[in-house]
């Protein structure tokens, strides 16, 4: 047994609990400590009972916070303020008496809490916590309308399981009316922290540039990059971002001025979608090597990279067709493939003898490649994170010395001897391999998978792919997915297989997918149609229609259209106006209201209608034309004052 | 006023007895009209000087009516009221003495002080309208009208009325002090009671009559109105304060007020508005509360029941 104002205490600290859990990680430090405390606070006075602090105590308190939060909004940082005040509110209602209006404060508090992590993120975990609201929301509010008649009441088990079913009634009720919703309300497909976020610096991926020895260490970042839906390959797929052409001292950057001849990849079809992350980049990422790709206002340079013309505004997917062979027949002019062969000035003369090597040893690139290949797999090279070479003559001391690094570094110096050797080369970023979901059917790639490679121009064939880092010692270790999914990663598999249902059904769904159920609706209608008659179908729903509105309107349209509930309604709407009577329509009889407002116009309109209508027949039209005047004399007699 | 011209002469008499005998005391004189007009019993309750016995004693005077009074007391008997058969020497024959109940207007003045056994005798008068002694039956005169009083402080030496017979009065009401100005002018000029044997009948008994039989008979109760009273009935019965309801009887006594109350209105027709207005002085005393809440004022608890029953405007 409990009280129904004990029971509608706790059940807000509930409410609160689930409000504020959602963001606790987003929010300020401050706000923080505060809310924790107003909820701990909170329970130990539903413990002990009393002790309570008057609410005008923590109104006043609040004003300064309130300002000193007004202070640090401003455009670059306008959500954590407003959450952080929100969040104080919430603890100082918490803390406070628990009056039914104060519950009810704490109740609404709560849902817009929730309601604020969609400013921070757009996971599915919203869904759950909102669910949870959903089914609290109802009873506290059932349990306050008794609190409110009778504080005191006692509730017993009975009770209390048919007020929870009368709220799950209630939010079961609800759920046609938010599917209706769903499709209409306007969305966005990017938490608005996330626009105003700064990029985080440092994080490892594909970038813009590749720069080996810039740090003696990289981190590994589980950020997601992209999932792309495709059947498990046989081979870790390699993900196409960008070229890099041009080597200036260390690094290797884009010049995405340098054209080449047209190239067309080789090898077995693929088709796949992709789901990109939001990130700032404008590159796509594709499957290595795609022949197109389904999306519009986009740029593609002949060597394959595609980029977006403008930053999309929202979440987007693309399908990609590839061939993953790893070879781009071209016919190799020579005037372009000369710029495939520059080096920068004062290189290492190791490097240069190396090269100079290879180029004699080597009768066509073929061979040279082969020879550079060897280099890689017999000199005991290692593939490290940690421990690199810096310094401008880091690559020279990774090849010669160290012998360990990133792809970077195999890359970069696979490619620079190459070009020592005169075989045009290039640089490939992009991704390599992923994580396989099979619950999903689609490969989860993240940052830390970012990868390097390069592309070797090989006479009669075209662009060869040529991956130096596979020959490191330990490139199994480091590439290979492990064999068997232990059962934390089925786990983490599942949970991003419902992350990502959520992504392409709630949060990317936009008006394309809108029309496409449409489009996909009118095709399941013809295949209807093949089988029945459109005529018999519009007919039998028309009926339908027809009898469900007649069904649901009539005793509506009986009341609202007779004449004399319209003369009553506006006779009483009139009143309300003139004299204030804040009485609704049948609560005051007519006689009544006419001795209330002393109004001889209202008496004689009492008497009039009431003779009519206790004497159980209808108005005659004389007497509806008298009473129409009577209304008219009423309304401009409230004008004229 | 021009449909009903049996009201005026009603409605001039009431308006004379208010404003010129009995003023301040408007409401009581109209329930007590009501209940004359309607053919029913009013039952007063307040504290004693408050002009109990002049009210009935007014109304019978301006009406015509032959009035008979009764102080009831422990010992009172029954024969008290009704009257005895005497034997008459010169004829050897019994003759019937008629009490003071066979009057138009009988004052049973503070009747929870008689015993129930006298209680009961004139109650059943009162439902009869007849008076059976040894054997004889004798009508009572019409119009007949029983004005009883009791005084709700005085508890000891006292038999409080059963609920039943409670059931029997179609009107229960206060009187409430006079307002300040008026009770000053009384003080200063005296009470009227040596006035009233002056007073003029201002109604003849045709016209009474005449009154009674246009509210029986000719004002209209709509179905809207009935469904109205038997919202109202059924919401007393299902109500959690309460523990009896009102019976049928109250409703048919609910429906003939209200006529009544229309008919001095000058409508021929029961509004919503009547009832409403009649609902706690017919009401209240027969409602039966739960235990423990029987300190509750039932005219305030009656008047949030009817105000939660929508009225039929249409």
């Amino acid at each position: 047994m409990i009280t129904s104002s004990r029971f509608s205490s706790l059940l807000a600290l509930v409410i609160a609990l689930t409000g504020i859990a959602p963001i606790f990680f987003w929010i300020e430090r401050f706000p923080q400590l505060v809310v924790v405390l107003a909820l701990l606070i909170g329970l130990l006075q539903e413990w002990r009972g009393g002790w309570r602090f008057s609410n005008r105590q923590f109104n006043l308190a609040l004003v300064p916070v309130f300002i000193w939060y007004l202070l640090q909004y401003s455009r670059s940082n306008p959500i954590q303020p407003v959450v952080s005040v929100l969040v104080i509110m919430l603890a100082a209602r918490l803390v406070g008496e628990k009056s039914v209006r104060n519950l009810l404060q704490i109740n609404l508090l709560s849902l817009i809490c929730l309601a604020s992590r969609s400013l921070y993120d757009l996971s599915p975990v919203f869904l759950m916590w909102l669910t949870v609201m959903m089914v609290l929301l109802p009873v506290s509010l059932v349990m306050l309308t008794f609190a409110g008649q009778n504080s005191v009441l006692l509730l017993g088990r009975r009770e209390l399981t048919r007020i929870v079913g009368a709220a799950l009634l209630i939010t079961a009720a609800t759920l046609p009316a938010t599917a209706l919703l769903f499709p209409v309300l306007p969305r966005t497909a990017f938490p608005m922290w996330q626009f105003l976020a700064i990029p985080e610096a440092a994080a490892p991926g594909m970038s813009d540039r590749v720069e080996p020895g810039s740090s003696a260490s990289i981190g590994t970042s589980r950020t997601l990059a992209f999932r792309a839906e495709l059947p498990r390959q046989p081979q870790p797929p390699y993900w196409r971002g960008t070229v890099f052409n041009r080597m200036n001292g260390n690094r290797w950057v884009r010049d995405a001025e340098r054209a080449t001849d047209p190239m067309t990849p080789t090898g077995q079809l693929v088709s796949l979608t992709i789901y990109p992350e939001p990130s700032p980049s404008l590159i796509l990422i594709t499957l290595d090597a795609p022949l197109e790709l389904g999306l519009s206002r986009i740029r593609v340079t002949p060597d394959l990279v595609y980029e977006l013309v403008r930053a999309p505004g929202k979440r987007f997917s693309y399908t990609v067709r590839a061939a993953t062979d790893g070879l781009l027949r071209s016919k190799g002019l020579p005037r372009q493939l000369d710029q495939y062969l520059q080096v920068p000035a004062g290189l290492q003369s190791a490097f240069v003898q190396q090269g100079a090597a290879i180029r004699t040893k080597g009768a066509n690139n073929a061979q040279r490649l082969q020879l550079v290949e060897e280099l890689f797999s017999s000199g005991g090279f290692q593939y490290s994170r940690q421990g690199l070479p810096t310094g401008p003559d880091a690559l020279y001391r990774f090849f010669f010395e160290t012998k360990q690094g990133h792809c970077e570094f195999y890359a970069s110096a696979a490619a620079l001897l190459l070009r020592l050797a005169g075989v045009p080369s290039r640089l490939v970023g992009g991704y390599l391999g992923g994580e396989y979901n099979e619950i999903g059917g689609y490969y989860l790639v993240t940052e830390d998978r970012a990868h390097v490679w390069v592309e070797v121009y090989l006479e009669g064939k075209g662009w060869q792919r040529f991956d130096p880092s596979r020959f490191a010692v330990n490139a199994d270790a480091v590439w290979q997915e492990p064999a068997r999914a232990t059962l934390g990663m089925r786990l983490r598999y599942l949970l991003d297989a419902l992350d990502y249902r959520w992504n392409r059904a709630v949060v990317t769904y936009d008006f394309e997918r809108q029309a496409e159920q449409v489009r996909l609706a009118a095709r399941k209608l013809k295949d209807v149609e093949r089988g029945l008659s459109w005529k018999q179908l519009i007919w039998a729903g028309g009926a339908v229609m027809v009898i469900l509105a007649v069904w649901l309107l009539a005793p509506r349209i009986r009341q609202l259209h007779s004449p004399e509930q319209r003369l009553v309604r506006q006779l009483y709407r009139l009143m309300e106006k003139r004299y204030g009577l804040s009485v609704p329509v049948q609560k005051l009889g007519l006689f009544e209201l006419a001795v209330q407002t002393g109004n001889p116009l209202v008496q004689q309109f009492a008497d009039l209608y009431g003779a009519a209508v206790y004497h159980d027949r209808r108005l005659n039209p004389e007497e509806l034309r008298q009473l129409r005047r009577l209304l008219q004399q009423l309304a401009r007699a409230q004008q004229r004052p | 006023m021009e449909r009903l011209p049996a009201g005026k002469p009603v409605a001039a008499l009431l308006a004379t007895l208010c404003s010129e005998h009995l003023q301040g005391k408007d409401e009581v004189v109209r329930l007590a009209m009501i209940a004359l007009l309607a053919g029913g019993h009013i039952l007063v309750e307040d504290l004693p000087g408050l002009g109990k016995t002049t009210i009935a004693l007014a109304l019978a005077g301006a009406t015509g009516l032959s009035f008979g009074r009764v102080q009831c007391t422990s010992d009172l008997l029954p024969s008290d009221i009704t009257g005895l058969s005497v034997f008459k020497r010169e004829t050897g024959t019994f003759s019937f003495l008629p009490g003071p109940i066979f009057n138009n207007i009988v004052l049973l003045d503070e009747i929870n002080r008689a015993m129930p056994r006298t209680q009961s005798a004139m109650l059943e008068a009162m439902e009869e309208r007849r008076v059976t002694v040894e054997g004889v039956t004798h009508p009572l005169p019409e119009p007949f009208m029983v004005f009883a009083t009791q005084n709700p402080s005085d508890q000891s030496g006292t038999f409080p009325l059963p609920e039943s017979q409670l059931d029997r009065f179609l009107i229960c009401t206060g009187i409430g002090y006079p307002p300040e100005e008026l009770e000053r002018a009384i003080i200063a000029g005296g009470g009227i009671r040596e006035r009233i044997p002056g007073i003029a009948p201002l109604i003849s008994p045709e016209q009474l009559h005449a009154a009674r039989a246009v509210v029986a008979r000719d004002i209209y109760l709509s179905d809207k109105v009935v469904d109205y009273i038997h919202r109202l009935v059924l919401a007393t019965r299902t109500d959690r304060q309460i523990q009896t309801g009102l019976s049928t009887r109250a409703a048919i006594n609910l429906a003939q007020a209200a006529r009544a109350a229309a008919f001095l209105k000058g409508r021929d027709f029961v509004a919503p508005d009547d009832v409403r207005e009649i609902v706690p002085a017919v009401c209240s005393h027969r409602l039966v509360l739960r235990t423990g809440l029987s300190g509750q004022d039932q005219g305030g608890l009656l008047r949030k029941i009817i105000a939660a029953i929508p009225v039929p405007l249409a």
